[in-house]
């Protein structure tokens, strides 16, 4: 069963298409990142699903039935849809008790319990976010992290079928960010709650969701785990905006064959093992930096030569440029071996 | 918990009370609703009052127009009016720029209190300070008496009647509207950028003269344009200092058209008014232009920190804009309550003269009295609530669908307010003695009408105070009650009404206050049963009752100041709780 099923959804402001005939399924419990450059329509989608947008054509199904159509629209508050703004949106005036409490008392069927005792359930939620015993605070006298917990309590205290995040973390620090993606993770697993999560943050998605989809344009341009999103991008923007990649300039000889250009020349041959058909038009070969290796050149060495044109020192790991001919690479290595700006360096690829 | 998802969407299903939300006819249906009151209320009077300038026995033309325009007492009011609006500009300009470069910049020291005397002329209405400068110099005023008492002889050191008084009192009226204006502008000018000009070798002159001027010009235009054309909707001051001299202004020479009652009085009045409005318009469309412009991000944060420090000025600072305020605003009134408590007018000021009898004549025993402060009690609610509500519900729908019809329509209920107050007055008459052809309200000569003047007048006041809460609420605020399942009424109440509270509640003080005690449009609408607290005290200045009238002015600046220090208490509270 589905929790949420995008059919054929378009979308136009006016005269800009923000979303074209697109097609989404969010299964029960899962958690689906959308992840794409701001203005590739992915809040529109979010909004969508919320109902704060109708469709142009197309539907939207949530739980079985059909909430949005061109013709109809259910209303956001009678779609029973938790949700966590990117603003965190807590009522400034209401303390953080009556902000939890506030869906128990306006939600539609939210269990006779949680009704008959919200004290209790509120305070359970507060106790899950880490922010036990802060009823009487209001949101002005909370730090940006305690915000976000209780825009999140005040999503999950009703036991919603499905949680939309709207960059939830963007407004945070990035030490906060990192501490807020365990606890998302651990209410997704405590909740089994689907969720839709929109973010323009990479690592974000790659490191909580189950599928990703990647946006571009109003279009959905990849969707998949994240290793795969990671290790088989299916476009040059997946390589480029999901973590980063350096395109080795050269041409195609077969499908698992590629001859990287070489002084001008296709002299060298890489083989391949999976599918690279969608880098055939542009004649590249997406490398990540993680998959090219440096080792110290030796006069008369068969292979890449490179010189380390900059090196910046990150702690556990190094970036370097390597200009290789005209071309800049990006090469990350674990600090075992260092180079020094101007060396000359072995450049091995392993994909 | 995985078992009650099965139990909701069962439930779901079998509930198929589907409610969809309001579709595209609504929102159309939403834009009538708007437009046709705007329409009428707004934009339908101004529409008779041109067509009534330019109807003429023979069908339409310029008769009206001529015969006006050869008149020499249309030019002597033509020249007095642009003299007074533009010589108390100057003086509202130098006044309030000084003293927001002090309050904005410098370490001058009790700034709430300079901030709160320099607001009080814009809160006590402007007849009332009239009347009061006139008891401390007028021929019997306070200071000509001091004068002639230093000298041994009867001496006049200044008389506040005539063209020059008109304009002193105008300047002194109006200052604030420019101080307030490039307060907010200085505020916003970044620091850095006046660093920026230190650290590149700039003096502290040049620094104010190249970055600090130039950047906060706009704002500076815009108050003094608003002085402008404040000057020229005012009647209060030059009826109160003009009208026994003689002087005329357009304001009060429409007013004297029109209560002169002549054959063609109207239209006459209506050509004026027509004059009056387009001068009017004129200045608000530079001042829209200028504040546009202002380079300065009206967004940005506000930097209320000490850039420039006095040093050994700073007590000599301080006198002189402590002397200035308890000269042009505590002493005035002070006089005039002085007046107020003696038996006769012209006694001295000594404990045997003293007397509470004119405050209860005016509150207890004349009957006309306690019926207008009824009356403008009445006014000012009704038209307070009225606006509130209409105010808020409009600043809601524009910014929440913006388009140019509803930017346009903004425009419109502007307007009555941009022009000067007897315009409107008159385009009141002429619209609602006969609004439709054949239906005869009968609500001219009542209370009703000046009502109806009011709201239209007054309308923008909340609906600008009302646009400045709700911009600040977010969008996210309401949507996010939205999807936790609050229902419209549900969304009202618990969350927008309370976080909105503050922006409608000023619009409410303000609209309230500027009813309470208007003066322009009652004075051409009221008839008898219908007069308001400013007829009857021009009434009684007119009539010579000084004592009476600066009775009820004594206990109309105590009201007003009670009503003040109220809404400040509240609003500082209300505004603890939600503060971010």
């Amino acid at each position: 069963m589905n929790s949420a099923r995008v059919i054929g959804v378009s979308k136009k402001f006016g005269n800009v298409t923000a979303l074209h005939h697109l097609d989404l399924q969010i299964g029960q419990g899962e958690f689906v990142a959308l992840l794409g450059p701001s203005g590739c329509g992915k809040t529109t989608l979010l909004r969508l699903l919320a109902g704060f947008e109708s469709p142009t054509s197309g539907e939207i199904w949530i739980n079985n039935e059909c909430v949005a159509s061109a013709a109809k629209r259910k209303p956001p508050e009678e779609r029973r849809i938790g949700m966590v703004f990117q603003s965190f949106a807590l009522w400034p005036h209401l303390t953080v008790y009556e902000n939890v409490a506030f869906p128990l008392q306006h939600q539609q069927q939210v269990p006779e319990a949680y009704k008959q005792n919200p004290k209790a359930r509120v305070a359970q939620m507060l106790e899950m976010v880490g922010l036990g015993g802060m009823e009487e605070r209001f949101p002005s006298q909370l730090s940006g992290g305690q915000k976000q917990r209780v825009a999140l309590a005040r999503a999950i205290v009703f036991n919603p079928t499905l949680l939309l995040m709207d960059e939830p973390l963007s407004s945070l620090d990035a030490e906060l960010r990192m501490q807020m993606r365990k606890e998302i993770q651990f209410i997704h697993r405590e909740l089994g709650t689907s969720i839709v999560y929109v973010t323009h943050d990479q690592s974000e998605a790659l490191a909580m969701a189950d599928r990703i989809v990647v946006m571009k344009g109003g279009r959905v341009e990849q969707a998949g785990t994240p290793h795969d999103i990671y290790y088989a991008p299916e476009s040059p923007f997946v390589a480029k905006f999901v973590g980063r990649a350096n395109f080795l300039k050269g041409n195609w000889a077969a499908a698992n064959t590629f001859l990287l250009e070489k002084q001008g020349a296709s002299s060298l041959p890489i083989t391949v093992s999976r599918d690279f058909s969608a880098f055939f038009d542009q004649q590249v070969l997406p490398v990540r930096p993680d998959q090219l290796k440096l080792s110290v050149w030796h006069q008369g060495s068969d292979g890449i030569m490179g010189k380390v044109a900059h090196v910046q020192f990150q702690g556990r790991e190094l970036i370097y440029s390597i200009r290789v001919g005209e071309e800049e690479w990006e090469v990350v290595t674990d600090i075992s071996e260092r180079f020094a700006y101007d060396d000359s360096v072995l450049v091995s690829i392993c994909v | 918990m995985a078992s009650n998802w099965q139990t909701v969407v069962s439930e779901r299903q079998m509930g198929e009370r589907r409610k969809f939300a309001a579709s595209l006819s609504m929102d159309k249906a939403a834009t009538w609703f708007v437009l046709v009151p705007v329409a009428f209320f707004f934009v339908y009077p101004l529409w008779k009052l041109i067509v009534l300038s330019i109807q003429t026995e023979a069908g339409l033309g310029l008769h009206y127009f001529q015969e006006v325009l050869v008149n020499a007492r249309t030019w002597d009011a033509v020249g007095h009016t642009v003299l007074a609006a533009g010589i108390s500009t100057v003086i509202s300009v130098v006044v309030g720029v000084a003293l927001a470069w002090l309050c904005a910049y410098t370490d001058i020291r009790w700034k709430g209190a300079i901030h709160a005397f320099a607001l009080l002329p814009l809160l006590i209405p402007s007849y009332v300070m009239t009347l009061a400068w006139t008891q401390l110099a007028g021929p019997q005023g306070v200071l000509n008496r001091a004068a002639s008492w230093v000298m041994g002889s009867p001496v006049e050191l200044w008389n506040v009647y005539g063209l020059d008084g008109i304009i002193v009192v105008m300047g002194l009226t109006h200052y604030p509207l420019v101080y307030m204006l490039t307060l907010s502008v200085l505020y916003r000018i970044p620091k850095e950028l006046e660093w920026a000009a230190h650290s590149s070798g700039a003096s502290a002159r040049a620094v104010f003269a190249k970055v600090t001027l130039p950047l906060a010009l706009p704002g500076i235009a815009g108050g003094g344009l608003l002085a402008f054309i404040s000057g020229l909707d005012n009647f209060g001051i030059p009826a109160f200092l003009g009208i026994p001299e003689n002087i005329s202004v357009l304001s009060t020479l429409i007013y004297e058209e029109v209560i002169g009652f002549g054959p063609s009085a109207f239209a006459r009045a209506a050509v004026l008014s027509v004059l009056l409005g387009v001068i009017a318009l004129a200045g608000t469309g530079m001042q829209w232009v200028l504040l546009r412009k202002s380079r300065v991000d009206q967004t940005s944060a506000e930097d209320k920190s000490i850039r420039r420090s006095l040093g050994k000025h700073r007590l000599t600072a301080e006198v002189l804009v402590g002397g200035f305020l308890l000269v042009t605003s505590l002493l005035p009134l002070l006089s005039m309550a002085a007046t107020a408590f003696v038996k006769a007018y012209g006694l001295p000021f000594v404990p045997e003269n003293l007397t509470w009898k004119h405050f209860a004549f005016v509150m207890f025993d004349h009957a006309g009295t306690k019926g207008a402060i009824g009356n403008s009690l009445m006014l000012a609610s009704m038209t307070g609530v009225l606006c509130v509500v209409a105010g808020t519900l409009f600043a809601y729908w524009r910014i929440h669908k913006p388009s140019a019809l509803g930017k346009a329509m903004e425009g419109a209920v502007a307007l009555p307010y941009a022009l000067p107050g007897m315009v409107l007055g008159l385009a009141m008459i002429l619209t609602w003695i006969e609004p439709i052809p054949g239906w005869q309200p009968g609500i001219y000569g009542t209370v009703w009408l000046i009502m109806i003047a009011y709201v239209t007048r007054f309308l923008i006041l909340q609906v600008k105070s009302s646009t400045v809460s709700i911009m600040q609420v977010g969008k996210e605020v309401e949507e996010a009650a939205r999807i936790n399942g609050g229902r419209f009424w549900t969304r009202w109440r618990r969350i927008l009404l309370p976080l909105y509270a503050p922006g409608m509640a000023t619009g409410l003080f303000l609209v309230f206050l500027t009813a309470f005690t208007e003066l322009t449009i009652s004075s051409l609408l009221w008839s008898s049963g219908s007069e308001t607290i400013g007829v009857v005290i021009f009434s009684f200045e007119q009539a010579g009752s000084t004592t009476y009238s600066t009775a009820l002015s004594t206990l109309i600046v105590g009201a007003i100041l009670l009503v003040l220090a109220a809404g400040s208490l509240w609003k500082r509270y209300w505004q603890r709780r939600i503060e971010q």
